[in-house]
């Protein structure tokens, strides 16, 4: 140190300047981690990252949606990517990059809403910072968290369960892995608090107390809890005034519509911050990649006016005869991601009633027919338990069929060895990716992947 | 008479003058007049040493035209107007110029021998030394030899010309940026390039491109005029590097830049080339019928492969039309698109220079211009620039020194890299040849993912345009005879605009979007500052030196930026029109503060001791690690200074060399200690409210951040023989980088993918030979060689998980093994009785999963080098440069996209179709086409890594010199003509049509290849004239 500080001495230039302070400089394009919620605008500012990160490309901008609808049985790859392929072919290994990216999104999203849940809740009242706000941007961020873990759960099973913060690079790593049950639980503890805190508004792109039943009823669905199925999607479904169908079926997407009376959730893009999923759908043409399109056979269900209706608007054909999906199409990139729709909740609460039969069955049929009609279909004449079983879950993939539902729907039913002949239950649920069971020791690859 | 029949004689070169552009009027030449004799001098010319008449050493009288030459006996005669006294230039080659003053005859001139080599000025760090004192492993090039090879910047130019340099040009796009490596590569994450230091100045060689032209970035480098350069010294050992500290790991390229001298009358140079480039060889692509027949079998094959698919013979895509087909295979068209994006492109460079200086007075004026077309349209690079150095003698004490270099660069650029919207070549490339161009109403079809060719070659519009100023003024104050004081200030200015334009017939500004412009400007500003004392002394045979110095340096690199979509029509190209317009903003600063001191001694010329050490301090540490310090020692032994060698006529020169010391490297972003979050992330309140502010956290703060520290042995032998004729160095290293600058990987589960740690270790180890050899020297013929080979051997000692690289993994940073390896899974053989593709299975489990991935082969050489070997007949000269390069692996990225059995629609482009197994009993290692199953879905193949290892013949020079008495009758100090080829020939295994082709610039991604253009095969005539 001697040496040093001799040294500085001697130029004459350096005789005025401290060392230490010339190599101080700020960056001005972000700001310290030390201190980031510290009051009710930098609470706030906190609560849009959060959602941005539910947003971003790999959640619920374009790579887990298309898990889900890859997944299923009405798209074929027609790009570049093999993992995108792999989905489709239900051949997916652990270094599907597809994978990788998802999980990480997820878990980003958790860490966002783990530093809100952690440091709003100690922050003292002001009279521009209320109680009601407190809970509402707390409840947000128990909302979002309770999605997140939800859909991890969905796509890998159980998983490490982080509830606090990363502030240095030894958190949050190391935990093994919960089990569905626990992970299930979690987001049931999750979406209790949110029910809790937040207030019982309307707004579409934000989570509200309605946004927190309409995801309990979906939770419900897959919990095989009926009557809690029933309840919470009713609450959604009796608020005609602010939810309800859509005449005709394209009315939610078409023409730039946003935030529709169909959407019980969605997420906004901007200019600004834009939603790629589209580039991944339309055709060269039209400035997209078309990665993957709607494969021959659901072109022919969705077609057909008996069984798509006016859902038929969903595709679109270039001029030299190649299908195309044609829900995300908006330039600049700003179509919406849609999460929970009103009609979800119209044929997740008939799924409920047809599942507990008996005086229900009329119900249930109900709910299917509100969502037929609104496609301009007439009734599926099946009055069956069973059959009302089958015309829900064959609804659903038309209703749902870019949206992420179909894979998960059939293997919540178990229906996925019938249905896609996929008999190896293994393929059930997404490898870890193998990256990070090489960081993380402590994360067990999931059977078949090894 | 005599004058007709020499203007006969060299009519071709009059031609020649003319066609560049040149014209003399013949008068000049016609002024002869009857000489007044007004003295006779009679002289002889000998051998200092051995006091030998020397013959054919060329005597001329300086500011006359009068020159002669000496007799067998070393005897000359002068019968001239001029009086005595007057000045004679004596030169002979092998020996020293010198020029005397004669004043009555006869005089006689001693010579000494040109111990060109060890006499040599070495630039090392902050200072000179001759080469016979170099303690440190140094490299220099004259710029002379490689300013002509028709690339955009000197560093690629330097291929093969140095030990230790490995350099691939990644691609044929000229100022795009190149692979350089000084020693290998010691860093994953911080980047490796070599230290550039120009007149002084730190020169910034980040690129600014924020336009993606698919993963490619252009050169900063390629901002400077190579013509200007003097010498380039590229410093290797620690001994030599660790002056630079912080900076100094991946080695130190300092150049030189061209200066005038005192008393010396003014010398106009000037220089002009015209080339022709085209490429060499390009991809075998099938036809349209073949393509379409591929198609049909990749179809029915998958369909047997898996019935599900109902893809069977009946319902193939290629059947009669009547059957609802697209026509049988044999009715396609072929459509060549790869003719349509190649050219034959136009080299030029114009330079002009004027130097010279008076007693207190020197300068150096350089303007040059040069442009190159690629030979992929529509790319090409410009360079205009202005050099102006100045030197002032103010007093017997103070010299200042001005260096200033402008240039202006504009590029027009195009997509040469990966990614399919408006990639140049991949639409050329990859588009399946039986589709048309046009629909059948005359509109531009596009196909799959791609433009249409012709609309891209149309309209592409995407340019840079930068300035760059690089400057430095010093004083040099004699305080004392044996102590100097030097003090200077230097900046790197860079100022680039980029503008982008997609109208609406392109992909990326395809309705709905409706035009896309986006334009980019950034700046980047350096500021140096550097105070320097040196003191030497000699007491006897006691010789001593030490420098002591500090230098404060700041950075600033900001950009702001636009993009502009949905314009009215293809009209209006700024973003001022655009309905949907978007900005954005970056900023970053980094400043450095060093103290530096070095202190050498020697003990009768034999005994050489140097140590050196560096102190840094740099703003992008954490607060814990602020300061590095980078020590060196290294030492040498002449031993021919020696007793016992010194009548050993055979030696020269001998000298041993041993180095050992620390240095460091600090290029990772400037603030990637800080635990930050990022703003921006915003998101509406309300439906319809807009984006509102948002914060989300953005990496993790590391306070013990630290320099990467490279610790280096180098021992090296230096052996110089027969009279100088045959030199030989010799070098052996071993590079042990520890405190890795990493990104490491965390796990997911954080929220971050890394963070910046100190965590690997990375060894280099190599050998260097570097020969020099006079073959011949003989008055009329020299032949001279100039060899050097380069080993290298990389691995990763430590680092704690894989780092996986570039899209599906292809390569993969393992412990263990060497950077750039290959990740894959090993294709055995193709079974020949079912044609499908037989995988390793490493852990036996009986299925082809990731774990039977593996590393294979990797990107780097195993050696490298390069061959010179310059030849002068007369008044003819001839300069051949090889490099070559053996154990590289390429993983031909074109061929995995191209010709992929069916999984990639409508693309069969490589006509290396044809040695596919197609029936029981093929022997081949190219699988049968069908989309199912692991013989094209695993897109990790080993099949389609190949050896990369060539030898090029780099370049080509012939020149003719006017002889001297031509010269100076039109008026000019010489005049040169010549030719130079390069990649001319090309000898490698390698498929694909360039081993040296690289789809990105990212500092982890070689051996690639992919999108980009092959080097290009170039012819350029130039004139050189000095008057």
């Amino acid at each position: 140190m001697n040496i040093k500080l001799f040294l500085c001495y001697i130029p004459a230039l350096l005789a005025a300047l401290s060392c230490n302070s010339f190599l101080e400089v700020e960056p001005q394009q972000s700001i310290s981690d030390e201190a980031t919620i510290t009051n009710s605008t930098s609470a706030e500012t906190a609560v849009r990252g959060m959602y941005r990160a539910l947003a971003a490309e790999n959640y619920y901008g374009t790579t887990f949606q298309s898990i889900g609808y890859l997944s299923g049985d009405n798209i074929e790859w027609t790009g570049s990517r093999a993992t995108a392929g792999q989905f489709v072919n239900h051949d997916v290994r652990a270094d599907n990059e597809s994978v990788a990216a998802v999980w990480s999104a997820i878990y980003n999203t958790i860490n966002r809403t783990n530093h809100i849940i952690d440091k709003v809740a100690v922050l003292p009242l002001e009279p521009t910072f209320t109680q009601e706000k407190k809970n509402q941007l707390l409840g947000e961020a128990y909302f979002v968290r309770a999605l997140a873990y939800f859909d991890l759960a969905r796509l890998w099973g159980g998983v490490p369960l982080y509830l606090n913060p990363t502030s240095t690079s030894t958190d949050n790593r190391g935990l093994p892995r919960s089990s569905v049950e626990e992970t299930f639980a979690q987001v049931l503890r999750d979406l209790d608090e949110a029910e809790i805190l937040l207030p019982e508004t309307t707004n579409r792109i934000r989570a509200t107390r309605k946004t927190a039943w309409a995801l309990k009823a979906r939770y419900y669905l897959y919990q095989k809890n009926w009557e809690q199925v029933e309840d919470y999607a009713t609450r959604i479904i009796d608020d005609e005034a602010n939810y309800r169908l859509l005449q005709p079926y394209g009315a939610f997407f078409m023409n730039d519509a946003v935030a529709t009376a169909e959407s019980v959730f969605e997420l906004a893009y901007s200019a600004t911050n834009t939603n790629g999923h589209r580039g991944n759908w339309q055709p060269p043409q039209l400035g997209g990649t078309r990665q993957w399109a709607p494969n021959a056979e659901f072109v022919t269900l969705v077609t057909n006016p008996a069984i798509g209706g006016n859902r038929s608007v969903l595709v679109d054909r270039t001029s030299d005869g190649r299908w195309y999906g044609n829900l995300y199409y908006r330039s600049p990139a700003t179509d919406p991601a849609y999460i929970i729709r009103i009609a979800e909740l119209y044929l997740i609460r008939a799924e409920a009633r047809a599942q507990q039969g008996g005086a229900k069955l009329e119900g249930a049929q109900l709910d299917l027919q509100a969502v037929r009609s609104r496609a301009g279909l007439v009734s599926s004449g099946t009055a069956t338990q069973n059959g009302l079983l089958l015309a829900i879950e064959n609804e659903r993939r038309i209703e749902f069929a870019f949206e992420p539902h179909r894979w998960f729907d059939l293997i919540r039913t178990g229906r996925a060895a019938e249905v896609l002949g996929l008999t190896d239950s293994r393929r059930y649920v997404l490898p870890i990716p193998a990256d990070q069971i090489l960081v993380d020791r402590a994360l067990i690859q999931n059977d078949g992947y090894n | 008479m005599i004058i007709h029949k020499i203007q006969r004689r060299y009519q071709w070169l009059w031609i020649l003058c003319g066609f560049v552009g040149l014209t003399f009027p013949v008068e000049t030449i016609a002024q002869q007049t009857v000489p007044l004799v007004n003295s006779v001098l009679d002289g002889t010319v000998i051998d200092a040493a051995t006091k030998e008449p020397l013959a054919g050493a060329t005597i001329d009288i300086a500011g006359i035209t009068h020159s002669t030459k000496t007799d067998e006996n070393g005897k000359f005669r002068f019968v001239t107007g001029q009086k005595f006294p007057y000045t004679l230039i004596v030169t002979y080659i092998g020996y020293k110029t010198i020029n005397i003053v004669a004043d009555g005859s006869p005089i006689t001139i001693a010579l000494e021998q040109d111990a060109t080599l060890l006499e040599d000025v070495v630039v090392v760090g902050y200072g000179t030394q001759s080469r016979r004192d170099l303690v440190g492993s140094v490299s220099t090039i004259k710029a002379d030899e490689t300013k002509q090879i028709p690339v955009g910047s000197f560093d690629a130019q330097l291929q093969g010309k140095a030990a230790g340099l490995q350099i691939s040009s990644n691609t044929g796009v000229p100022g795009e940026g190149i692979f350089i490596r000084v020693r290998g590569t010691t860093s994953i994450n911080a980047n490796n390039d070599p230290l550039y230091i120009v007149d002084g100045i730190f020169l910034n060689n980040t690129s600014l491109q924020t336009v993606s032209t698919g993963g490619k970035e252009t050169s900063p480098i390629a901002d400077i005029n190579p013509s200007d350069i003097e010498s380039i010294e590229v410093l290797k050992d620690a001994s030599a590097t660790a002056i630079y500290g912080a900076r100094g790991a991946n080695g130190v390229v300092i150049v030189t830049t061209k200066r005038g001298s005192f008393n010396t009358k003014p010398v106009i140079g000037f220089n002009a080339t015209h080339g022709w480039a085209h490429a060499p060889k390009i991809w075998d692509i099938a036809s349209g019928p073949e393509n379409a027949a591929l198609l049909n079998e990749s179809w029915i094959n998958s369909g047997i492969d898996n019935p599900a698919l109902n893809q069977t013979y009946e319902n193939r895509p290629f059947r009669p039309v009547e059957e609802g087909g697209r026509g049988t295979p044999e009715e396609q068209e072929t459509y060549d698109r790869l003719g349509d994006v190649f050219r034959t492109a136009q080299l030029q460079n114009y330079d002009l220079t004027l130097q010279g200086g008076n007693n207190s007075t020197r300068y150096y004026i350089g303007a040059g211009y040069n442009r190159q077309e690629s030979i992929m349209q529509p790319v090409y690079f410009e360079r205009s620039s202005f050099k102006l150095n100045l030197d002032q003698q103010i007093s017997d004490r103070v010299q200042i020194g001005l260096s200033n270099g402008v240039s202006r660069t504009f590029r027009n650029q195009a997509r040469a890299g990966d990614g399919p919207q408006g990639g140049m070549f991949q639409t050329a490339l990859l588009v399946a040849t039986y589709l048309p161009k046009n629909n059948p109403d005359g509109t531009p079809a596009k196909w799959g993912p791609w433009d249409n060719l012709d609309v891209l070659l149309n309209n592409y519009d995407v340019t840079t345009a930068n300035l760059r100023y690089i400057g430095n003024i010093h004083a040099d104050v004699e305080i004392l005879p044996d102590l100097k004081f030097r003090t200077s200030f230097g900046v790197d200015y860079n100022n680039y605009e980029e503008a982008e334009y997609w109208n609406s017939l392109t992909l990326i500004g395809a309705p709905p979007t409706n035009g896309r412009a986006t334009s980019a400007i950034s700046q980047n500003s350096t500021w140096l500052t550097e105070q320097t004392l040196t003191y030497r002394k000699n007491w006897g045979q006691h010789r001593f030196g030490a420098l002591i110095g500090n230098s404060l340096q700041g950075d600033i690199r900001k950009t702001t930026s636009a993009e502009g979509t949905d314009f009215a029509n293809d009209s209006f190209k700024l973003i001022a029109s655009a309905a949907n317009r978007i900005s954005n903003q970056f900023w970053t600063q980094s400043k450095l503060a060093s103290f530096f001191s070095r202190v050498d001694y020697n003990y009768a010329g034999k005994y050489y001791i140097e140590v050196a050490a560096r102190a840094d301090g740099s703003s992008r540490f954490g607060g814990n690690n602020k300061w590095g310090y980078f020590p060196s020692v290294g030492v040498s032994w002449r031993a021919k200074a020696e007793s016992f060698l010194a009548d050993v006529d055979v030696i020269d020169d001998l000298k041993l060399r041993a180095s050992y010391g620390l240095a460091g490297n600090q290029n990772i972003g400037d603030f990637a200690a800080r635990g930050l979050w990022s703003g921006g992330a915003g998101y509406p309140d309300i439906v319809g409210g807009g984006d509102k502010p948002g914060t989300a956290p953005q990496q993790l703060a590391n306070r013990d951040l630290k320099w990467e520290r490279t610790r280096q042995v180098n021992v090296g032998l230096d052996i110089s023989l027969l009279r100088q004729r045959l030199n030989i160095e010799f070098n052996l290293y071993h590079k042990h980088t520890k405190d890795a600058l990493l990104q490491l990987p965390l796990p997911s589960t954080t929220g971050f993918g890394s963070y910046y740690s100190n965590e690997g270790e990375i060894i280099n180890k190599g050998y260097e030979i570097g020969i020099q050899a006079v073959n011949i020297r003989h008055e009329n013929f020299q032949w001279q060689t100039s060899f050097n080979l380069s080993g290298n051997t990389n691995h990763i000692k430590k680092l704690n998980a894989p780092i996986n690289v570039y899209s599906r993994d292809w390569i993969r940073m393992q412990e263990g093994y060497p950077m750039y390896s290959f990740w894959l899974y090993n294709q055995l053989y193709v079974d020949p009785s079912t044609g499908d593709a037989v995988f390793e299975d490493v852990n036996g489990d009986g299925q082809i999963t990731v774990a039977d991935r593996q590393i294979m082969g990797n990107a780097l050489p195993d050696f490298y080098g390069g061959i010179t070997n310059n030849f002068t007949y007369r008044s003819w000269d001839l300069g051949v440069l090889f490099t070559f390069q053996y154990g590289n692996d390429v993983y031909n990225m074109n061929e995995f996209f191209d010709m992929a059995g069916g999984t990639r629609p409508d693309r069969f482009a490589i006509a290396n179709s044809t040695k596919r197994w197609q029936k029981p009993g093929d022997v081949t290692d190219v699988p049968r086409f069908t989309t199912v199953g692991n013989n094209y879905r695993l897109e990790q193949n080993s099949r389609l890594l190949e050896d990369g290892s060539f030898l090029r013949l780099q370049s080509l020079t012939l020149g003719y010199t006017l002889p001297n008495r031509i010269a100076e009758r039109i008026k000019s100090k010489s005049l040169r003509v010549y030719l130079v080829g390069s990649n001319l020939w090309l000898l490698t295994r390698y498929s694909g049509l360039d081993p040296e082709s690289n789809v990105s610039n990212g500092q982890n991604v070689q051996g690639l290849d992919f999108g980009t253009p092959p080097q290009p095969r170039t012819i350029q005539l130039g004139i050189q004239l000095s008057i």
